[in-house]
C-alpha cells in the first residue's frame, strides 16, 4: 500500500502501461468466444449464416431459445444435465467426506496401501477403452437406460483428489475435538456426523462445486452411454450431436442457443464462487 | 469362542465396523469404475472382439499394430500436439502469473477472467471454436481478411497444414487459466524479502525473474510441468468435437483413434485391437513421465 505513493519515473509508467495493454488484450481474447456465443444466440439464423465480425445482434430475437427448448429437446437435455451434475456432486460429497475422515482419523492395517491404490489409479489413464467394460456392466445390471450409471462412473473416477482434500482438511482440525466428543459418549460415526462434518463446510463447498462442474461438463462418457437413447442426453452431448446430424449446418441458431444454455449457468455459478474453484484447483494439484 | 466374541466387541467399541462401512462407498466406486476396467483390458488382448463374439487370433493384434501406419501417425501427432501445446501454454501462463503477482490494479479481475475457460466443458468450447473457425462465415477468417492478413479464407479445421495449430489454439485457450493459477500459488510462496534484497542489489525486473523467481519456483515448477505433460498427452475430447481426427486422420491423437476403433457408429467395433493400442498408449505416457522425472532429478544435481 505504501508503494502507491511512490512517484514512478516515466520509464516505469511506460512499462506499466504496456503490461496493462497486454493483460487487457489477453483478457479480451479469453472472453471473446463466450461473448460471441451468448450474443450470437440472440441473432437470427440468417445473420449467423452470413457471418461477420459484428458481435451485437442486428435484430434481437429470443426465438432461438424457444425453438431449442420446444423442438430440439433442450428442456430434456437441461434436466438431464442438472440430474447428472447434482448426482455426481451428492455422491462425491457423501463418499469422499466419510472416506477422508476414516483416512485422517483411523489407523488400520494396509491404510497407506489402500490410499496409494486410490492415488495410483488416478494416474493410470488408458483413455476411453475403460468405458467399454463399464457399458457392458451397466447393460448386465440393467442400468444402461438411466443416467445413474454415468453418475456413478463420473463420481468414481474423481475419488482420489477429493479424498485427498478432505483428509488434508481434517488433519488440520485438532484431535481434541474427536476425543471430547468420544468422552461425551459419541460413537465413531456420531463424531463424524455431529462434530466433524459441520466443520467441513469450506472444503465441502469446494468439492461440491468442482464435482458439480465435472458432471455438468462430462462429454465422452454420456456420449457413449446415450448413443442409442436421445432422451438421456445431457446438454453437452445434445448440442454437439445436433451439429453432426443432417440438418446441422442449417441449425446454427439452435446450436448457439444450446451452447449458451450450457455455458451461462456454469459461468454465473463461477462468477459468485470463483475463489472456491481456484483454491480447489491449487490444493488438489500442487501438494501432490 | 468367547475371545472371538470379545474381539468383535472390542473392535465395535473402537468403531472399526463403522469405519469400514464409511470407507465402503469409496472403495466400491474405485473397484468398479477404475480397477475392474483396468484388468478387463487384458482379457481381449489376443482376441478379435466386436462386442458380441470374441475370436481368438493369437498375436494378430500385435502384428497388426506394428504395421498400422494410422496408429503410429497418431502417436506422432500426440507428440506434436503435446509439444506445441506446452511450448505455448507454459511460458504464457507463467508470464501472466508473474504479472498478476505484481499487485497491479485489477489483478484479481484479470485472474478471474483468465481462469474462466476452465469451468466450461471442453466439448462446448470446442463447438464454439468450430463456429469461430468456420471457413466462410466464421469471424476469424472475416476479421483476418478485413485486416488484409490473408487473401482467401483459411480452412482451419479442414486443411492438413493448419489443423494442428487450430487444435492447439483451442487447447491453449482452454487450459491457460489452470496453469496460471498453479503458477500464482507457487509464486505467492516466495517471500517478499527475497525480492526486496534483489531490488537492493539493483536487479531489474527481467534479472529478478531469471535469477530469483525461477530458481525459487523450481520445486513447484516441476510438479506443474509433470501435470502439464501428462495431461497434454491425454487430451482428446476437444479434438473429437473439433475435427473427429480429420482431415485425412491428420489430427488424430492416440486416444481419439482408439475411441474411433471402439465406439465409431459407422464401422464394426474392434475392441480387442483397441485394448492392445490402449495398453501401448498408456505405456508411452508412462515412459514419457518416467523420462521427465529422471531429467528433472538430473537437472537438480546440476543446478
Amino acid at each position: 500500500m505504501e508503494q502507491s505513493h511512490t512517484v514512478y519515473s516515466t520509464k516505469t509508467k511506460c512499462i506499466r502501461l504496456v503490461l496493462m495493454i497486454f493483460l487487457i488484450a489477453v483478457a479480451m481474447l479469453i472472453i471473446y468466444p463466450i461473448v460471441y456465443i451468448i450474443l450470437g444466440s440472440f441473432k437470427e439464423n440468417s445473420e449467423l449464416l452470413l457471418g461477420g465480425t459484428r458481435l451485437l445482434p442486428r435484430k434481437f430475437v429470443l426465438d432461438n431459445y424457444v425453438q431449442a427448448w420446444r423442438k430440439a429437446n433442450f428442456a430434456r437435455y437441461t434436466i438431464n444435465s442438472l440430474f447428472l451434475s447434482s448426482g455426481v456432486m451428492l455422491l462425491t460429497i457423501f463418499s469422499t467426506s466419510m472416506a477422508g475422515y476414516v483416512f485422517a482419523r483411523k489407523n488400520f492395517r494396509f491404510k497407506e496401501l489402500l490410499y496409494s491404490l486410490f492415488v495410483a489409479f488416478m494416474f493410470v489413464n488408458v483413455g476411453s477403452v475403460t468405458l467399454r467394460p463399464l457399458f457392458e456392466l451397466a447393460v448386465k445390471v440393467k442400468m444402461n437406460t438411466s443416467l445413474l450409471s454415468v453418475v456413478f462412473i463420473s463420481a468414481g473416477m474423481g475419488q482420489a483428489t477429493y479424498i485427498f482434500l478432505v483428509r488434508g482438511f481434517i488433519n488440520s482440525l485438532p484431535k481434541e475435538l474427536d476425543e471430547a466428543a468420544k468422552i461425551d459418549g459419541c460413537t465413531f460415526f456420531q463424531v463424524f456426523y455431529k462434530v466433524i462434518f459441520p466443520l467441513l463446510k469450506p472444503i465441502i463447498a469446494t468439492i461440491g462445486l468442482l464435482s458439480f462442474r465435472t458432471g455438468w461438463n462430462e462429454y465422452i462418457m454420456p456420449l457413449v452411454f446415450t448413443m442409442s437413447n436421445d432422451k438421456m442426453r445431457p446438454l453437452t452431448v445434445g448440442v454437439v450431436m445436433l451439429r453432426n446430424s443432417g440438418d446441422g449446418t442449417a441449425a446454427w441458431n439452435i446450436m448457439f442457443a444450446g451452447a449458451a444454455i450450457s455455458v451461462i449457468p456454469i459461468v454465473l455459478l463461477y462468477m459468485f464462487t470463483s475463489k472456491y474453484f481456484m483454491s480447489g484447483m491449487t490444493a488438489g494439484a500442487v501438494k501432490g | 469362542m468367547s475371545t472371538w466374541k470379545e474381539k468383535i466387541k472390542h473392535a465395535n467399541s473402537r468403531g472399526d465396523f463403522a469405519a469400514a462401512l464409511m470407507l465402503l462407498p469409496s472403495v466400491v466406486l474405485l473397484a468398479v469404475t477404475s480397477i475392474y476396467p483396468f484388468f478387463w483390458l487384458f482379457r481381449y488382448v489376443c482376441y478379435d472382439y466386436n462386442g458380441f463374439i470374441a475370436y481368438y487370433t493369437g498375436t494378430h493384434n500385435f502384428t497388426r499394430m506394428l504395421s498400422d501406419t494410422t496408429f503410429w501417425k497418431s502417436v506422432l501427432h500426440t507428440f506434436e500436439y503435446a509439444g506445441l501445446k506446452l511450448i505455448f501454454i507454459l511460458p504464457l501462463s507463467l508470464l501472466l502469473a508473474v504479472l498478476l503477482n505484481q499487485k497491479l490494479r485489477g489483478s484479481s479481475i484479470f485472474r478471474g477472467i483468465y481462469f474462466l475457460p476452465t469451468v466450461i466443458s471442453a466439448s462446448i468450447y470446442s463447438l464454439i471454436f468450430s463456429f469461430i473457425f468456420a471457413v466462410f462465415n466464421g469471424p476469424l477468417n472475416i476479421a483476418l481478411q478485413n485486416l488484409g492478413w490473408i487473401s482467401k479464407p483459411v480452412d482451419w479445421l479442414g486443411d492438413v497444414n493448419v489443423v494442428m495449430f487450430a487444435v492447439v489454439i483451442v487447447a491453449v485457450w482452454g487450459g491457460l487459466g489452470n496453469y496460471m493459477i498453479l503458477f500464482i500459488s507457487g509464486l505467492t510462496s516466495i517471500s517478499e524479502e527475497v525480492y526486496e534484497s534483489s531490488r537492493i542489489d539493483g536487479a531489474n525486473g527481467i534479472q529478478t525473474f531469471f535469477n530469483v523467481t525461477l530458481p525459487m519456483l523450481s520445486p513447484v515448477l516441476k510438479v506443474i510441468l509433470m501435470l502439464a505433460i501428462t495431461s497434454a498427452f491425454k487430451d482428446y475430447e476437444s479434438i473429437m468435437v473439433l475435427t473427429g481426427g480429420g482431415p485425412n486422420n491428420r489430427s488424430h491423437v492416440m486416444f481419439s483413434y482408439i475411441y474411433k476403433l471402439i465406439f465409431s457408429s459407422t464401422s464394426t467395433p474392434q475392441i480387442g485391437y483397441a485394448t492392445v493400442l490402449s495398453i501401448v498408449a498408456a505405456l508411452i505416457i508412462g515412459v514419457i513421465t518416467a523420462v521427465y522425472l529422471f531429467l528433472a532429478r538430473k537437472l537438480d544435481d546440476v543446478i
